[in-house]
């Protein structure tokens, strides 16, 4: 259940950025998962294609890159690399 | 007309956040209110056993924890069980304690080395702790292996076990496939008691209150998978009486239930109720790390969890070892059943303390009611009152001081929603 909490607070962030950019609407968002994040591609989109619903990023087109990297310093984690906003 | 698109870069983590909030009002220097919220959203378990076959209850409640599915396992087979009169022989029994043994050994490293000890050590997680506590930190990941190693062999894969069924198992393992565990589990032994070492070196907040501890206790042995419902103040029950003794009731800042004592109180579960009401059914070398830990027969300083979670480890390994030395696979995988009309009540300990099950099931065998009361819910309501008594000398600290003291607090008891680096929303106000 904690992918709720995680994509909610990606959201938070693509709105505050969206905002924070005069944007309309995000139509983007491209994502870097760490090899020992504990989400799969997969898992991470229907949870964001869930959560998105009624926020500027709904309908947004959404590139994963997964990392095989367990050395990784960021290995855990999951980055917001870019939004494409209109 | 077609709109222009921007692209901007961000290069941000994303961080598991607020999945527990703690909400602390302070009037003129005084706390008067601590609120620990946890707004998981809920998800029907409990409904959704209803007029399902009560042989699925072990399968399908495992599913609420990918950390402790094993004592999923265990208190449903032990209340569908009770609910049939079905006395399990005891090689099975043995053989489930072998299986409870890898979920605490695998659960309890985890939570102490890769989410505990970095609070204690000022690290913000595991990862940035390992550049400077390689050795530790590895050390802690073999150790956790080899508890992986007996769920994945009895369980027939590492995380949520399909070989446990009502009665015993779906398949025995040969002496053959338990032997290559053992030189593993031996390794995992000494580095648990070397583990210990550091922890004892700890700089632990001076604190201490007088609980109402709550754990199982059996005649023979350290409980885990069967005993009485037993506590510090004189209580010793069947399981069958749980609910005679705590009640659930629903709280508003909460979507888990809080539990309370007929007569208002608040237990705690776990690791140091075990340890408390435990001591003399210790295994030796776990009685001997406890000694040179010093940690005396009670510990009442809820910092000090991670040190008894740290015998309970070797307590698990070496019962681990006697168990697959004394193995000798049984006719049968599991004991005959058939189910029948009646409410049945089940309770072992999972690695964060109680896990109370009880069904009701009608002549086909189907669950009409079922009720499962997981000890990190039990806990909550002992987690606000550390928070209350452990925040009021700290109150002139800055609100994000305040949430890193917070976050350890909440933490001693291992609560499910505690697996991310800042799990806690921390809103403060002040008048």
């Amino acid at each position: 259940m904690h992918e709720h909490s995680l994509i909610a607070n990606l959201l938070s962030r693509i709105d505050a950025i969206a905002c924070q950019h005069s944007a309309k609407r995000v139509v983007g968002v491209s994502v870097w998962i760490g090899a020992l994040a504990h989400i799969s591609a997969g898992h991470f989109r229907e949870h964001f294609e869930d959560g998105s619903r009624g926020s500027l990023a709904q309908g947004a087109r959404l590139d994963i890159e997964v990392s095989d990297d367990p050395e990784h310093p960021q290995a855990q984690d999951i980055l917001l690399r870019s939004i494409e906003v209109v | 007309m077609t709109e222009t698109t921007r692209t901007i870069e961000v290069n941000q983590l994303a961080r598991v956040e607020g999945e527990g909030a703690l909400h602390l009002a302070i009037d003129g220097g005084q706390l008067t209110v601590a609120e620990l919220r946890i707004f998981e959203p809920p998800r029907y378990f409990e409904a959704l056993l209803r007029g399902r076959d009560c042989r699925e209850a072990p399968d399908i409640t495992a599913r609420i924890c990918g950390i402790c599915p094993v004592a999923y396992l265990m208190s449903s087979c032990a209340a569908i069980e009770d609910l049939c009169g079905l006395r399990v022989p005891a090689p099975l029994v043995d053989l489930r304690r072998l299986l409870y043994c890898g979920e605490w050994i695998e659960s309890h490293v985890l939570h102490m080395f890769m989410l505990h000890l970095p609070d204690f050590l000022g690290y913000p997680d595991a990862v940035s702790m390992a550049r400077e506590h390689g050795d530790l930190v590895r050390a802690a990941l073999r150790i956790k292996k080899a508890g992986n190693g007996i769920v994945a062999l009895l369980g027939g894969r590492e995380i949520h076990p399909i070989n446990v069924r009502i009665g015993g198992f779906y398949r025995l393992p040969t002496r053959a496939e338990l032997a290559p565990l053992r030189d593993e589990l031996a390794f995992a032994l000494d580095a648990a008691e070397q583990a210990l070492v550091p922890l004892a070196a700890l700089d632990f907040p001076d604190f201490e209150r007088d609980y109402t501890f709550v754990a199982l206790r059996h005649d023979s042995e350290y409980p885990m998978g069967r005993g009485r419902l037993v506590s510090s103040d004189g209580v010793d029950l069947p399981v069958a009486r749980y609910d005679d003794y705590l009640t659930e009731h629903h709280v508003r800042h909460s979507t888990s239930l809080h539990s309370r004592t007929a007569d208002g109180g608040v237990v705690h579960l776990g690791p140091l109720a075990r340890y408390a009401l435990n001591h003399d059914r210790l295994t030796p070398r776990a009685r001997a790390a406890a000694a040179a830990a010093g940690l005396p027969p009670v510990v009442r300083n809820p910092f000090r969890s991670i040190q008894v979670r740290g015998v309970e480890v070797v307590l698990a390994l070496e019962e681990a070892l006697r168990l697959i030395d004394g193995y000798v696979p049984g006719d049968t995988p599991a004991a005959a059943f058939e189910p029948r009309a009646g409410i049945g009540y089940g309770a072992t300990e999972a690695p964060r303390g109680v896990l109370y099950h009880r069904y009701a099931v009608d002549a086909a065998g189907l669950i009409t009611d079922a009720k499962i009361v997981a000890p990190t819910s039990v806990n909550q309501a002992v987690i606000e009152a550390d928070l209350r008594h452990y925040v009021e000398p700290n109150l002139h600290q800055p609100d994000e001081a305040l949430r890193a003291v917070c976050e350890t607090a909440i933490r001693n008891y291992d609560p499910c929603i505690s697996c991310s680096a800042h799990f806690l929303k921390l809103t403060v106000e002040r008048r």
